[in-house]
């Protein structure tokens, strides 16, 4: 269970997040909706431990990890809010790239890889990610998110550049890979037909939970 | 754990950049190579050039001018040393051989030089690689880069040497008419000035000149003893001494009395160090060199940190760890300057060969620019220092704050 215990953020004088105390157990998808600026990228990133917080702590199944790295890599699948593709690499070698840290690589991992993208509706696996359009590279990074089945997925507006009939295919995908792994799912949206699959919708307001 | 995938990425990002960090890197290595493996070399090729000219004696002067003249045969006029001197010097015990150098004459532009048999073989330690050396008065020898035929006829023209290979319209006005030589022989390449020179008997030359053969009979057997009873000057006496203790000992006696006496070997050192251009035009070359490797080095670093915070940030959000980052930073900017100090390596040796060709050209002293240990390792040293200068960026891309990169 990922859990954050009245986490607060603050970058000077600036509050970005104001005592948030949230948990999503296993299996459970919860949905973050709030206005642009409200700090909801800012959450996710506190809660894959990309960002230390002022103040509150932030545990996954009861304890605090002391390798955030070596943590993400076991345990999170990330989708970020721009991608975050590698332009010069291929789609496949995007979706792969988080096992080239690995120190072992599993079974047939292109193959899965290619399998994964061609169920996104992406046929040409080697293509260079920058040619891609915003939709396509938006389903690689999903893609790269979910390979491997981890535990805990955290999905920055994941359906934001997709047309309403993609981004609900994209999502029922999304949402279906968490629950058959039994994965924990921390989404940000303003996607209604994405917050309305979700088990729980919290909404992020001036860094404040409602 | 593959980091190539990365470093190829890395590379393909940044196309331009790595090309121009290559070029430079290969252009400040490539100077430094190349005037290091020049003036080697040089040194090397003008310490040859002077290896049978244990002692010089000449009348005095300029030093350099009388090196010069019989070790590089950039002849000019040279004041004259009485002929006496070759006898008393051929009586000395402290003398293993001796041999005059007479200058002043020119066939086609290379230079005449008059001598004795003794010395053309270099007192027998070279032997002709065609024919024979000279044994009358009217015969020739060949340095192996005067393209003549053997049994040619030739006339000497008083005057320098010009363009080897090429008369000069002077020439034919100042011909020594009903002097003919015949080419007897050639001899094997030595590398140095001497290739381009013909050699006759210095009875000849004396004769030629209108001062008699220097000896008491005419004709007479070449060579030492000259016993006329006034034998003609000559601009330089080429002396091997028996031992070390001897050359010092005739050096300090023909020091004085009207003569001057040299080590040519000590005069080159004393030229090298006395080469302020050359100096200036490598301290000039490796500050340049060193400027151009830091400003390739600094561009290196600005381009990693400032264009790729973002990349590295996504690698370590995706759960890279620390040492993943290090080895993709560290090997792509290692590879970089290692290929440019590659590049520069055999950009350097390339440019000091064709300066060698040049020198070789000008002077026909061989400068045999050979890649050389000392350069290797240089290079060898700089790609150490690029590697350890290469851990700093590195290290910068484990450490920036990866939520904040991510927004960049
Ligand atoms: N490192 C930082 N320095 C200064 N301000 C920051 C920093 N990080 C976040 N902020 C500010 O915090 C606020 C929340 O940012 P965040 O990116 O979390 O918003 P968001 O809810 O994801 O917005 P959007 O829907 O537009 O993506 C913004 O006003 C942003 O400028
Ligand atoms: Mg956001």
């Amino acid at each position: 269970m990922l859990a954050l215990h009245d986490v607060s953020v603050r970058v000077g004088e600036l509050t970005v997040l104001d005592a948030i105390t949230l948990a999503v157990p296993p299996g459970r998808c919860v949905g973050i909706a709030g206005p642009s600026g409200s700090g909801k990228t800012t959450l996710l990133h506190v809660a894959g431990m990309l960002l230390e917080p002022s103040l509150g702590s932030v545990t996954w199944q009861g304890t605090r990890s002391r390798d955030p790295a070596g943590w993400r890599r076991k345990t999170v699948g990330f989708v970020f809010q721009d991608f975050c593709l590698v332009p010069e690499l291929s789609a496949l070698a995007n979706v792969l790239l988080p096992m080239r840290f690995a120190a072992f690589c599993s079974g047939d991992a292109a193959g899965r890889g290619i399998a994964m993208l061609a169920e996104m509706g992406i046929a040409h696996p080697h293509r260079r990610a920058g040619i891609l359009s915003r939709g396509e590279q938006q389903r690689v990074a999903i893609a790269r998110a979910v390979l491997n089945t981890p535990p805990l997925i955290l999905a920055d507006e994941p359906t934001a550049s997709l047309d309403a009939g993609t981004g609900g295919q994209i999502a029922k995908l999304l949402i279906a890979a968490a629950r058959q792994a039994g994965a924990a799912l921390l989404v940000v949206s303003h996607d209604p037909a994405l917050l309305a699959e979700m088990d729980e919708v919290r909404t992020l307001r001036g860094g404040r939970l409602a | 754990m593959n980091p190539f995938p990365m470093v190829l990425a890395d590379w393909r990002a940044m196309r331009g950049t790595a090309v121009w960090c290559i070029v430079l890197v290969a252009l400040a290595v490539a100077i430094g190579v190349a005037v290091g493996a020049q003036e080697r070399a040089l040194r090397q090729a003008s310490a040859r050039a002077s290896d049978d000219f244990a002692l010089l004696i000449g009348a005095p002067g300029s030093q350099t001018s009388l090196v010069l003249a019989s070790v590089y045969l950039q002849v000019e006029a040279l004041p004259l040393i009485d002929g006496a001197n070759l006898n008393r010097l051929a009586a000395d015990k402290r003398v293993a051989a001796v041999a005059p150098i007479a200058f002043g004459d020119v066939v086609n532009g290379y230079p005449v030089i008059g001598t004795t048999a003794n010395f053309v073989t270099r007192w027998g330690r070279l032997a002709p690689s065609e024919g024979r050396v000279f044994e009358a008065e009217d015969e020739a020898v060949l340095g192996s880069d005067v393209r003549l035929p053997i049994g040619a006829g030739i006339t000497p023209a008083h005057g320098a040497a010009g363009a080897p290979g090429k008369a000069d319209p002077d020439e034919a006005r100042h011909r020594h008419e009903g002097v003919v030589y015949k080419v007897v022989g050639r001899l094997p390449p030595t590398g140095t000035p001497w290739d381009r020179a013909i050699l006759v008997p210095v009875e000849t030359v004396w004769e030629t000149h209108g001062l008699g053969n220097g000896h008491a009979r005419d004709p007479a057997p070449l060579g030492l003893p000259f016993d006329a009873e006034s034998i003609p000057g000559v601009p330089a006496i080429v002396v091997k001494p028996v031992g070390v203790a001897d050359a010092y000992a005739l050096r300090g006696q023909y020091r004085q009395g009207g003569t001057m006496a040299l080590f040519p070997a000590e005069v080159l050192v004393s030229l090298y160090r006395n080469l302020g251009d050359v100096r200036a035009v490598l301290v000039l070359a490796s500050a340049l060199n060193d400027g151009l490797l830091f400003l390739s080095v600094l561009l290196l670093v600005v381009v990693l940190i400032g264009l790729r915070r973002r990349r590295y940030a996504v690698l370590r959000a995706l759960g890279a760890p620390a040492v993943y980052v290090l080895l993709v930073v560290w090997l792509g900017t290692t590879a970089l300057l290692a290929a440019g100090c590659l590049v520069g390596l055999a950009l350097g040796w390339a440019g000091s060969a064709a300066a060698g060709a040049l020198v070789a050209a000008r002077t026909g002293l061989a400068v045999a620019a050979a890649p050389g240990a000392d350069e290797a390792l240089l290079v060898g040293v700089l790609v150490l220092v690029g590697g350890a200068m290469a851990l700093v960026p590195a290290w910068l891309a484990t450490r920036a704050p990866i939520s904040e990169s991510l927004r960049s």
